[in-house]
């Protein structure tokens, strides 16, 4: 199974870009040769709209909030191999545990 | 069963002005304006009425609330939007006694100090705002509505509304969205309408069945009306019973009637004769009751006590040959339909439950699926403009309770027990 890159869609979200962020993530996925191994795929809601656009990465179980096009490279290395994207690392631990125990149940 | 609003049982036909009249028709109007607006309130408030949309909530405290808010002017409203599925009890008001109801909102809209009075009524039924209509058009021409009422000081307007009939536009406060020209869409509370509601003035909301109790309480006395019902809920209630039994139709009842009197004398038991599974005493967003609590009392603390609750009214019976799973993922995907979207929280729980539950359905999972619907609803609990988010988890959370081994056998099998 490939990696998921997770971007909600729903539309609190889609008001804050998340349909442009998710193509302009694919592209990045895809220039650097990341396509096989990871799909960037819609997500139905996270449950933190207000923190929104949310991009979350399974199986590792990243969750990166508020995410803007700048911030993608970053994303994108960390798909990579990079570093962890700390300075959006913001969602509540109650909430993130919530949401990978769906994700762990198949529910995507 | 002598009734309140039926006095011989569920009339067949309209009742027009004359025949209304002759039964006492707008003696209650007249008691009423001969008195003190505060008098209604306190002959209402000690008759016990209970509003009857599905809440309970005490009709007089919430006239009290809006007389006493300090905005001018106020509105009573009826709300007749009626979208719960299966609840037929506001169309057959309006259609058969149009007056009773009439007569209620003008002496509701008394004891507020009501300018004027809107009656919120589901577009698609035709022939109850044609009764309702023309029923109002003949009070009118009586002198029950208009300028200074019967020679009082009170003057009143009254207007229709067609109502929108998705679920959501039955929200009180989605009732007055639409009466103001808007999508029906719920408002954040507070502020409650009974301070800040149509137009930003005080406003009380009252069902279609509580205003059709209303001249009755003042006609005859609280003491009479609480000579049907419970202590804690007075009065009659009218429960629909839809195509599930034998004799479908709408019963008017006084609370505290056992459960079992509701499905066996009026509704001639399950259809076909089958056994019942579980019961959904307020369909489509009440816990399951096993059919041992059959003989549960129809009043609200009787079925909460029992883990339920009385709502509007809908009693659905669920057969023996029927999955639990196939019925809460339709409840399910009724929600996730109906939510209206707004409030992020009810889209991501809505969605979410019926994902899981359509996952259970496929056997996709195991025991740590179940596990997620609890963590899901509690996540969300308090959470959105209007109780629609409350509405999937007692069905869910009871059918999982009740029925575990319909959930595992989906699970295991990815097919249906039932079929």
């Amino acid at each position: 199974m490939k990696r998921l890159c997770l971007i909600c869609q729903n539309v609190d979200c889609k008001n804050r870009g998340s349909e442009q962020l998710m193509a302009e993530l694919q592209k990045r996925v895809e220039a650097r040769a990341l396509a096989d191994d990871v799909e960037v795929k819609s997500y139905m809601c996270f449950g933190a709209c207000q923190e929104g656009p949310n991009v979350v990465l399974y199986p590792e179980k990243n969750w990166y909030a508020g995410v803007k096009v700048e911030d993608l490279d970053e994303i994108t290395d960390h798909l990579a191999g990079g570093p962890h994207v700390q300075r959006l690392d913001t969602i509540d631990p109650s909430l993130k545990e919530l949401i990978y125990q769906l994700l762990d149940t198949g529910v995507f | 069963m002598e009734g309140i609003l039926f006095p011989r049982g569920v009339v067949e036909g309209r009742e027009g002005l004359t025949e209304y009249r002759a039964r006492g028709g707008y003696q209650a109007l007249a008691k009423a304006l001969e008195a003190d607006p505060e008098d209604t309130v306190k002959e209402v408030s000690a008759a016990g009425l209970r509003g009857r949309g599905g809440a309970g909530f005490p009709t007089a405290k919430k006239w009290a609330f809006t007389r006493e808010a300090p905005d001018q002017p106020r509105y009573l409203v009826m709300n007749g939007g009626e979208d719960e599925p299966g609840s037929k009890k506001d169309r057959l008001l309006m259609e058969n006694l149009p007056h009773l109801v009439i007569e209620g909102v003008i002496v509701s809209a008394y004891a507020i100090g009501a300018a004027k009075a809107y009656l919120y009524i589901n577009a698609n039924y035709e022939a109850a705002l044609k009764s309702m209509t023309d029923a109002l058009a003949e009070a009118k021409d009586a002198g029950y509505w208009g300028q200074t009422i019967l020679g009082s000081k009170f003057s009143l307007d009254i207007e229709i509304t067609p109502a929108p009939h998705n679920y959501v536009a039955g929200e009180d406060t989605a009732v007055l969205e639409v009466i103001e020209g808007k999508k029906p869409l719920p408002r954040q509370k507070p502020p409650f309408p009974v301070t800040v509601g149509l137009f930003g003035k005080p406003t009380s909301i009252n069902n279609v069945e509580t205003l059709a109790n209303v001249a009755p309480i003042l006609l005859h006395g609280s003491d009479w009306y609480r000579k049907f019902g419970t202590a804690e809920s007075p009065g009659t209630m009218i429960f629909s019973l839809n195509d599930d039994v034998n004799r479908p139709g709408i019963y008017e009842l006084p609370f505290g009637t056992p459960l079992r009197y509701l499905i066996e004398e009026c509704g001639g038991g399950m259809k076909g004769g089958g056994k019942i599974k579980a019961i959904m005493p307020a369909a489509p967003s009440s816990a399951f009751l096993p059919p041992d609590k059959i003989d549960t009392p129809l009043d609200h603390n009787s079925m909460r006590e029992a883990g339920s609750a009385l709502g509007c009214g809908v009693v659905h019976l669920i057969g023996e040959e029927t999955c639990i799973v196939e019925e809460v993922l339709k409840i399910s995907e009724f929600f996730t339909v109906e939510s209206c979207g707004q409030c992020p929280a009810c889209r991501m729980e809505t969605n979410t439950l019926t994902s899981l539950l359509k996952k259970v359905q496929q056997g996709q999972g195991g025991q740590p699926l179940l596990e997620q619907f609890g963590k899901v609803i509690a996540f969300n609990k308090g959470k959105g403009f209007c109780n629609l988010i409350a509405m999937p988890g007692p069905p869910i959370e009871s059918a999982l309770k009740l029925f575990p081994a319909d959930f595992a056998a989906h699970l295991a099998t990815g097919k249906c027990p039932a079929n």
